[in-house]
């Protein structure tokens, strides 16, 4: 029988033999045929011409992970961005936002020419005008406000110079402009996304962040982050974590109210109450420290605490206790304990998770705790210190302005050392600060901040914010409120100097532009410096001096042309060929970790706090009795066993589980457990969470159309068995009710919810942003030629944009990390109700400011702060008066 | 000019009826109108009104516009001036320039996206006949209507002055070049673009000029176009609607 009739001729019989090939896979794959990145890494070619296209290196900004990306330019036009393989923690990876970025550049609904209301604030109606008029007429204001304070002889009102920004990645400009202002009014976003993790940990051991040697450890406890999707250095993070679950055979253990990407790649999921993780936490310690699991020796020589007095604090902290106050089971608490505490190295990861709560900074601090008491401090696959590397600032620079300013630090939370953002518009409202002039970077708080709806009718109001200036590329719900409009470029049309600690090899890197700004656009940093010029034409006000830059490159030269090691190889020069510095290796193809020329791993450095204080280093230094060592006065390392180690960023250079500083205020100096109000909710509420997702940031993407048409609504979150209690099916439109008001939307049943908990995304339901996010035109579109974007006209195939959950969310900060405790607001789901509509949202002010009021009561100076902290030995009467503090 | 004798088919068919007529064979006084009408245009769209511009509306401009029927809107022929040109340069800016107005570039109607290789060919079309674009404001680029409108005219300009001095092959070249960028640049876009924007305009003044602009150019485009081409023109310009037909909520409500 020939082939033909084995084959019976038919395409049946190709189709088996076909189906039989795909079955064998690899074994019959082409060795001479790769996959071309493969290859080529790095290089690209025109598939038109064949011509190879123009690499050039950048930081990515899509979001805050700061990864290394190779733009590839064809005829002056972004057409790719990929990965830099040179950047030793990208590795030649972007994820989805990453290389979705250039869309901002070419996006029609850009604002690429400064704009200046004409109509009422917030109407939408504008002229525009040029850069030079936009920054003459920013400048004039500025000029107005410092010459009132100088006429009055008061400093304070240069204060009323506000500049809030979401994202700053500016490398001090910044500061720079704000500090030659002369103002301190410098009000971040950090109390909305992770302070308290920070204050958690930088008093126990000086950095804000830990770096986990993912790679080489063999068990992570993850608490409450979205490491795969969403959590800090998510890329980086991301790749290392595969490599050492898929590579060494590690072990993950996720706590985390709703089932993440991330929970579900892990070995065991765990659904705690939300804000109980410290509960959990302190169980798994008391049962380490009981049964002589830990590490004796690093706690006897690296902590200002003993095993004893430990093994007290943490004795009301039983598995039991916490299998009632989370959920989690006291067995499962116990043997994590026990695998956690045996299995070396280990290592645990927390983000937003446990820490978006009232007293977020304790369960930070506790999180922290265990890595300490199991010894995985800074060793090969543990819990290691961040990796970065600093650049120095232009000189002059300009001092700190010389009142301090309020709205920057309120009193009322000295230990918030990322300051209260969210508190801003309230204490202005209140009469606590004042504004002349408001700015804003790189922030869309009408969107990204809780109650948000407070937001607008703050920076709506005239008599409270008279004249507000936006440098916002975007349309967003703030940058519409604006008077003045003068905007920016993307990230990638921008310089910046950057390290980000996103791995174990520190590395500087630079953000250039790829292209020119388009169509003459002009970067923020060309701005600052063109307003400061106009503020200060002759000099006269010894402002400008601070701006003597021939042109931002200039700047940028400034930065870098000087830094030991890199100056020989060429400053700034080498930074724009590479994107970064130092080039440690290269990525290995098969393995994907980063190798020398021979094709050895290239060795990350552990332990860094041993490192031994040189002989001539020690001259004329002093040693404490409890082996501090200072020079006039400042810690700069620790005596222990005979041995001089530069050890910790705290003041006892040792890790500090112990920090004084929390007592002063009434705090528990200890890492421990404050039961949330949310916990004791009634039985028929919710608590209201809210979580990101992977191909979006929490409001800045969502123009972007590769990454709306992947993602573009919210539904709630609801665990089935709870829904069906409440009546309410799948795909139900529903009402979400909090005391501010209620938003309508649809619920989402999926057993991958805490049964307790509503889960709504971020990243949706944008009022403004552009037509993609907003999915809705000037007017109605013509019935042909619908809108002049043929992407939007034909390929937006859905009409849900989502619903946005922040207008229901309650202020409510951590009166010592002073993040926002996103969830811990409690709400009532129910069906919704005759004539409700999708998207439908009724918030009420007065209600937000009465829940600013009781939040305070939180604050060390309140009533609830008092009845919470019993425990605490201090004089409750004599508590520090609230004061203004520094920058 | 008739306002209202003029339609682009639905189906993209050819819009006019009987042969084309050479646009080489204008009279003199044709050409000269036709540089000055496309100028016209150019500059209507190209930027705000100003205290000019109002100028010649009111005064030179007047009686050709009343004998036209051209509504320009009553506060442009009366009102005080200041509060005219306050008016239209906000319809200006919300039509033309801010986010969520029809952006009058070939590259964003064609894909979307501002500044593409729609760009480069009009600037190589300005320069093979001696222009070069600049722009005045950020966010200016050279395949913005106003400049194609005007290099239209000053080609209407440059063939009249060879056909003054008794130049006939430059003034069939300059008529050539003319017709192919019509043909070619300006006609895949800017009648679907001017329909897509008339819709939008709050303000008389720009339905009048946008609606000038489509016929105009369509006249023109279809004076020198073959059937095919013309059909061909139309469908791009109409941007047919193409959504999908598949259902959207294939996707599990969480939108994953
Ligand atoms: S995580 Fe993604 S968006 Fe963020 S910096 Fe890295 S590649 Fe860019």
């Amino acid at each position: 029988m020939g082939i033909q009739e084995k084959l019976s001729t038919s395409r049946r019989g190709f189709l088996k033999l076909g189906a039989a090939a795909t079955a064998v896979g690899s074994a019959i794959a082409s060795s001479r045929l790769v996959a071309m990145e493969q290859e080529l890494g790095g290089a690209d070619y025109s598939p038109v011409t064949g011509e190879k296209r123009k690499a050039v290196p950048y930081t990515c900004m899509a979001c805050n992970i700061e990864d290394g990306g190779v733009a590839m330019i064809e005829n002056g036009r972004i057409v790719k961005l990929e990965g830099n393989l040179k950047h030793p923690n990208t590795r030649g990876k972007l994820c989805a936002k990453g290389n979705s970025g250039f869309l901002h550049v070419y996006d029609p609904d850009r604002i690429m020419t400064p704009l200046k209301r004409v109509g009422k604030r917030g109407e939408g109606k504008w002229k525009r005008i040029s850069y030079d008029e936009a920054t003459s007429l920013l400048a004039e204001k500025l000029r107005a406000v410092i010459e009132r304070a100088k006429a009055e002889e008061n400093h304070e009102i240069l204060n009323e110079i506000v500049m809030k920004w979401g994202r700053n990645r500016t490398g001090g400009a910044v500061k720079r402009f704000m500090h030659a202002l002369g103002s301190n009014s410098m009000v971040n976003h950090t109390n909305i996304c992770e302070s308290s993790k920070k204050v958690g940990l930088e008093p126990s051991w000086g950095p804000d962040i830990e770096s986990c040697d993912w790679a080489n450890t063999k068990y992570i406890l993850n608490f409450g982050s979205n490491i795969l999707e969403a959590a800090y250095f998510m890329n980086p993070n991301a790749q290392r974590l595969v490599d050492g679950v898929v590579g060494n055979r590690a072990k993950i253990v996720t706590f985390d109210p709703r089932l993440s990407n991330s929970a579900g790649y892990s070995h065991e999921w765990h659904a705690p109450y939300p804000g109980t993780d410290a509960a959990i936490v302190l169980a798994m310690a008391n049962v380490i420290m009981n049964e002589g699991l830990y590490d004796a020796d690093f706690v006897r020589d690296w902590t200002n605490v003993t095993a004893e007095q430990l093994i007290a604090h943490l004795k009301p902290f039983t598995p039991e206790f916490a299998e009632k106050e989370s959920g989690v089971s006291a067995d499962d608490i116990r043997r994590i304990a026990r695998e956690f505490a045996t299995t070396k190295p280990a290592t645990t990861f927390s983000y937003r998770g446990p820490v978006k709560h009232l007293w977020g900074a304790y369960q930070e601090a506790a999180i922290h705790m265990l890595n300490v008491i199991t010894g995985n401090v800074e060793k090969k696959g543990g819990y290691c210190l961040p990796r970065g590397m600093g650049w120095p600032q232009p000189e002059p620079v300009p001092p700190a302005g010389p009142a301090l300013s309020a709205i920057a630090k309120p009193p009322l939370y000295p230990l918030a050392s990322h300051a209260v953002s969210t508190n801003a518009p309230y204490m202005v409202m209140r009469g606590e600060a004042k504004v002349s002039v408001w700015m804003s970077y790189y922030d869309n708080p009408l969107y990204t901040y809780p109650s948000s709806h407070v937001w607008r009718a703050f920076l709506g109001d005239e008599s409270l914010v008279p004249f507000f200036t936006s440098f916002s590329c975007y349309m967003s719900e703030t940058t519409e409120m604006a008077d003045l409009i003068i905007p920016d470029v993307t990230y990638l049309e921008r310089h910046d100097p950057e390290s980000m600690p996103s791995g174990l090899y520190p590395c500087l890197s630079i953000r250039q532009p790829v292209i020119q700004p388009l169509g003459g656009t002009q970067e923020f940093r060309k701005t600052l410096i063109d307003v400061i010029h106009k503020v200060d034409p002759d000099g006269s006000l010894g402002i400008r001096k601070y701006f003597a830059f021939d042109s931002v490159e200039d700047w940028m030269k400034q930065h870098f042309d000087n830094i030991p090691g890199l100056k020989e190889e060429g400053g700034y020069e080498r930074l724009k060929k590479d994107g970064v510095w130092p080039v440690y290796g290269k990525v290995d193809k098969e393995t994907a970790k980063l190798v020398d020329d021979n094709g050895n791993e290239v060795k990350a450095e552990y332990g860094l706090y041993t490192t031994e204080i040189p002989d001539e280093e020690m001259v004329g230094t002093e040693i404490s009795e409890e082996g501090t060592i200072t020079r006039d006065g400042k810690p700069i390392g620790v005596r222990i066993n005979g041995k001089n180690y530069v050890g910790f960023g705290t003041p006892s250079r040792k890790i500090e589980l112990f920090k004084e500083e929390w007592r002063t205020f009434g705090f528990n100096p200890l890492p421990t457990y404050k039961r949330l109000p949310s916990r004791d909710k009634k039985p028929d509420e919710l608590v209201l969470t809210t979580y990101k997702v992977n191909v979006h940031t929490q409001s800045r993407t969502a123009s972007l159309k590769y990454l709306a048409e992947m993602y573009h609504k919210n539904p709630a979150w609801m665990n089935p068995q709870r829904a069906a209690r409440l009546g309410i099916k799948d795909g139900d439109l529903v009402r979400i009710t909090s005391p501010l008001g209620y938003i309508v939307t649809r619920a989402h049943l999926t057993e991958g919810i805490h049964p307790e908990v509503v889960a709504i995304s971020t990243a949706c339901g944008h009022s403004a942003y552009g037509r993609l996010a907003t999915l809705k035109q000037r007017d109605p579109a013509a019935r042909w030629a619908q809108g002049n974007d043929p992407d939007i006209a034909n390929n937006v195939w859905w009409d849900d944009r989502g619903v946005h959950p922040n207008p229901i969310i309650r202020l409510s900060v951590d009166p010592i990390g002073g993040s926002q405790g996103w969830y811990d607001t409690v709400v009532k789901v129910t069906p919704a109700q005759a004539g409700d509509k999708y998207g439908d949202t009724d918030v009420s002010i007065e209600q937000a400011m009465k829940d600013y009021d009781e939040m305070l009561r939180y604050a060390y100076t309140g009533d609830l702060h008092r009845a919470a902290h019993k425990e605490v030995d201090i004089d409750w009467n004599n508590l520090p008066e609230p004061k203004l503090t520094g920058h | 000019m008739p306002a209202n004798d003029f339609k682009i088919p639905d189906d993209g068919g050819a819009a006019t009826s009987g042969p084309a007529s050479p646009v080489t064979d204008m009279s003199r006084p044709e050409l000269q109108a036709r540089a000055g009408l496309y100028a016209l245009l150019a500059r209507c769209l190209e930027s705000e009104m100003d205290a000019n511009l109002l100028h010649l509306f009111r005064g030179p401009l007047k009686e050709t516009v009343d004998e036209l029927g051209l509504d320009l809107g009553e506060d442009v022929m009366n009102a005080r001036a200041e509060d005219v040109l306050e008016n239209l340069a906000e319809e200006f800016t919300a039509l033309f320039v801010a986010p969520g107005g029809v952006l009058p570039y070939r590259s964003v109607f064609e894909t979307g996206r501002l500044f593409q290789t729609q760009a480069d060919q009009a600037e190589a079309a300005y320069k093979a006949a001696g222009f070069a674009f600049r722009n005045v404001y950020s966010g200016e680029f050279s395949d913005h209507v106003a400049v194609m409108l005007a290099f239209v005219g000053r080609l209407f300009e440059r063939q009249l002055a060879f056909d003054e001095a008794d130049n006939a092959s430059a003034a069939s070249a300059c008529a050539v070049q003319r017709e192919t960028f019509l043909r070619e640049q300006l006609g895949p876009w800017v009648i679907g673009w001017s329909r897509r924007a008339r819709g939008c305009a709050l303000h008389p003044f720009y339905r009048t000029i946008l609606e000038l602009t489509e016929q105009v150019v369509w006249e023109d485009v279809s004076a020198c176009s073959d059937q095919a081409t013309l059909k061909r023109l139309a469908l791009s310009n109409r941007r047919r609607l193409m959504r999908q037909t598949a259902d959207p909520d294939f996707r599990k409500a969480s939108g994953l």
